[in-house]
């Protein structure tokens, strides 16, 4: 899968990621990739969270160890 | 319609403004339009930290007549001034303040944690659009200008316009 744009918030605890992420996607169009990698306990729910607000459609989640990786379409 | 939240700060201690900007942070992120209101103490964390003896600034009467009534001012409000000089990184916490080392601590602790200060986020708040609005009898009485604070974009209010926000907003928190 081609990504647009990458995103690394490992280290960084909450309200980080979701600020990070909400910044990043405005300066995206519509229809474009994102993949973010965050490894703080509610990162997944925080990205999961963001993405059913804004309705952006998740692509893939995997976990490798405590980092979790998300892509979803902006 | 779009989703709206109001916050009103009211305390001037930095764990209450941590929170306040903190839910700020996130609503804006999830697309809510969010304004917050600051009053009395809750300014502080807005204002640019002067020296402690620094000259009592004259008030711009074409700038600041605007939002003040300058004839009722009085050596009060620049004792006010020097007494209570605010900053986002000098506030004091609500609880362990420890005459000044709690803040030190807590300042401290964040960092090692990789959670954002007071100040980072208060900018992020206002790269995400968040508005902030100023009450203006609390600007009259301590004799605050809108040059004074870090935020460049400041409206000032006064209660029928945060009547009218809370009342079309979902979410309306006062801290």
């Amino acid at each position: 899968m081609t990504v647009d744009m990458d995103i690394d918030v490992v280290g960084k605890a909450c309200p980080l990621p979701l600020i990070t992420v909400a910044k990043a996607v405005r300066t995206m169009q519509k229809g474009q990739v994102l993949r973010i990698i965050g490894n703080d306990p509610l990162f997944e729910v925080t990205i999961l969270d963001f993405c059913r607000e804004g309705g952006h459609e998740v692509r893939e989640t995997s976990r490798d160890g405590k980092k979790v990786s998300i892509v979803f379409k902006v | 319609m779009n989703k709206k939240a109001t916050i009103l700060l009211h305390s001037g201690d930095m764990d209450k403004a941590l929170a306040a900007f903190i839910f700020a942070n996130g609503y804006a992120a999830l697309g809510v339009e969010v304004k917050m209101w600051f009053m009395i103490w809750g300014h502080n964390c807005l204002k640019k930290r002067k020296r402690l003896f620094s000259f009592p600034r004259k008030p711009d009467p074409a700038r600041e007549g605007m939002y003040r009534v300058l004839e009722t001012d009085n050596i009060l409000q620049p004792m006010i001034e020097m007494l209570n000089r605010g900053g986002a990184n000098h506030l004091p916490l609500s609880r362990l303040n420890l005459m000044g080392l709690g803040p030190l601590l807590f300042g401290k602790m964040l960092k090692k944690k990789n959670i954002p200060s007071l100040e980072e986020l208060i900018k992020s708040a206002d790269e995400l659009g968040v508005k902030f609005i100023m009450c203006q009898i609390c600007f009259d009485a301590l004799g605050l200008s809108v040059d004074d604070l870090i935020v460049p974009h400041v409206e000032v209010q006064g209660v029928s316009s945060y009547a009218k926000d809370t009342m079309e907003a979902q979410v309306n928190l006062f801290i």
